[in-house]
């Protein structure tokens, strides 16, 4: 369990977090999501200690971090894959981290076999790859056996499958009843593994929430509709007041009627229907919604002369 | 499962053999400590064999030319203790780890002027047998005990020294800027002062182990007219306040 409550950090004149009050509690996977410099990684390192904040406070398992006796077998964190010594193996730097925290060194070895890198524990960790350096930065969080573990952008850097396995972890973690709490920029990610939502932007909590809950409050329903009779249909519902989109594979999409009073009026004027779709609005559409006016950098938003390259990557 | 967390600790004893195995885990830290003995001992041989010393040395201070340059090395040494922590990145890991500051920084104080002295002690001792050994009789002995202990104690004190300015500077090229500065510095400036001479001068570490070595370096216009073992203290004195000073930022400061 970790709760904030008014936490608030200030470097000069820039507030970077400001007023958060939150809990993250065991059990699930809460996602924690804003546009980039929205206060993300600072929360994190608030949350562990590593900064102090200007104002309010936050605890883990009722305590500040810096009150915790053995931190490590109470909370498992990974910031930055890349924060190891280049010139240890990644043996030894499990090695110094199990040292530190009393926690027996059989759990070195089966933390990189839990991992999948246990043949790679007396290389060193220079020649690593990104997804293995991820790897070991997740085998160092699990090293105590913590009850809450805390990710910042865990899946940066791997490939298909693991982001797979980073997605099955968090499942598996928050199922033995941890507390995970995981940021990320990849929306998609995001729907696919957390069961709450922390969203702040600008430092300010936007929502928190259900993962399901945020998106039918926030969605705009709409249907996509193929006919070979399109154009006829386009007007029958227009005539309805409802308002319709083309997409680029020939469908309309369809704002106001939903799919079953489509299909009646279609069925009514005997217009045949290739495709009927009720369309929930992704998270992503909702996150974009949602900090629209929150996003700093607005140069990174898409115009339409200059699209955004990949709409999936706000940052982090 | 969560972990119970009644078996785990984090404590002094803790901290310090993680800082001992952060240590022999890299090999940067235990090439600097080959350098020091091979230099002081290399020096050794080389006075030894040239027999270039004055007249008025002692075969001790003599055979321990090359340790003030490794005071250097050794000041080097403290600094990457912790400005390695800066530059790997695992400052962080360290702090989340032990998140009492404190306990840290008095571990890597502890780690560093232990193995200090440890290896200053060894590359001291052999060094002085060396010079015993290839240099004529005609040169006074010198006193090795206790003098070599508070050599060997100049290296730990240096060594912290180093540390106390890794942990206010975070970078390791300042701070190793700086300590050469504050190392040579002093004997140079010395003279200048007057009565606070002895004060200063004395107060550089290098001064110290001159003064222990006997070497005829030793000289009170350049390294001040405090006696051997008070410089020693004096120096200890110096590095424990820049130490805790040092801390004190460590403590308040965002990692």
């Amino acid at each position: 369990m970790i709760e904030a409550s008014g936490l608030t950090k200030r470097y000069g004149h820039n507030l970077a977090v400001d007023g958060l009050s939150f809990q993250v509690r065991p059990g699930r996977v809460t996602g924690f999501l804003g546009p980039n410099g929205a206060g993300k990684s600072t929360t994190m390192r608030l949350i562990l200690g590593l900064d102090a904040p200007t104002g309010g406070g936050v605890t883990v398992n009722g305590r500040s971090y810096r009150e915790l006796p053995a931190p490590l077998w109470e909370v498992g964190a990974l910031l930055d894959a890349r924060a190891v010594h280049g010139g240890r193996t990644a043996h030894d730097h499990l090695l110094w981290l199990a040292r530190s925290n009393r926690i027996p060194h059989r759990r070195v070895g089966e933390v990189l076999e839990l991992v999948g890198l246990a043949q790679a524990a007396a290389r060193r960790i220079r020649g690593f790859s990104l997804g293995m350096a991820q790897r070991l930065g997740i085998a160092a969080a699990l090293l105590g056996d913590p009850g809450v573990l805390i990710f910042d952008e865990p899946v940066n850097g791997l490939d298909t499958e693991g982001i797979r396995w980073i997605r099955e972890l968090m499942r598996r973690l928050a199922a033995e009843g941890r507390t995970v709490l995981v940021s990320s920029h990849l929306m998609s990610e995001m729907e696919l593994t957390a069961d709450q939502l922390l969203v702040i932007g600008q430092g300010r909590l936007l929502a928190d929430t259900a993962m399901q809950d945020l998106i039918e409050r926030n969605s705009q329903a709409a249907t996509l509709v193929r006919s070979p009779q399109g154009e006829r249909l386009r007007e029958l519902l227009e005539g309805q007041g409802a308002r319709l989109q083309p997409d680029r594979q020939g469908r309309w999409r369809v704002l106001g009627p939903d799919a079953a009073a489509i299909g009646e009026l279609a069925a009514e004027h005997g217009i045949a229907l290739a495709e009927l779709t009720p369309r929930r609005s992704s998270l992503e559409e909702v996150y974009v919604q949602m900090t629209d006016t929150r996003v700093e950098y607005r140069a990174q938003r898409p115009t339409p002369d200059r699209p955004l390259a990949t709409t999936s990557k706000l940052g982090g | 499962m969560p972990g119970t967390i009644e078996q785990g600790r984090a404590g002094f004893a803790e901290a310090l053999a993680a800082e001992w195995t952060k240590l022999r885990t890299v090999r940067s830290a235990v090439w600097t400590l080959a350098a020091i003995a091979a230099f002081v001992v290399g020096t050794a041989v080389f006075v030894g064999a040239t027999r270039s010393l004055q007249p008025d040395d002692t075969i001790l201070g003599g055979s321990l030319t090359g340790a003030s340059v490794g005071l250097l090395v050794g000041a080097s040494f403290g600094v990457l203790v912790i400005s390695r922590d800066y530059a790997a990145g695992t400052i962080g890991a360290t702090l989340m780890a032990c998140p009492r500051r404190g306990v840290v920084l008095a571990a890597k104080a502890t780690v560093t002027a232990a193995v200090m002295f440890a290896v200053a002690l060894a590359a001291c001792f052999l060094a002085y047998r060396v010079g015993t050994v290839m240099l004529p009789d005609d040169y006074a002995q010198g006193t090795p005990m206790p003098a070599l202990l508070g050599v060997a104690a100049c290296f730990s004190v240096t060594g912290v020294l180093g540390l106390a300015a890794g942990t206010v500077l975070r970078h390791p090229a300042g701070a190793i800027t700086t300590m050469v500065a504050v190392l040579l510095l002093p004997s140079l400036i010395g003279p200048l002062l007057g009565g606070w001479e002895r004060w200063v001068a004395g107060a550089s570490p290098v001064a110290a182990l001159q003064k222990l070595a006997q070497s005829s370096d030793a000289a009170p216009d350049t390294v001040g007219s405090l006696g051997a073992w008070p410089s020693l203290w004096l120096v200890c004195g110096y590095a424990l306040a820049a130490l805790a000073g040092a801390g004190l930022l460590f403590g308040r400061r965002d990692a």
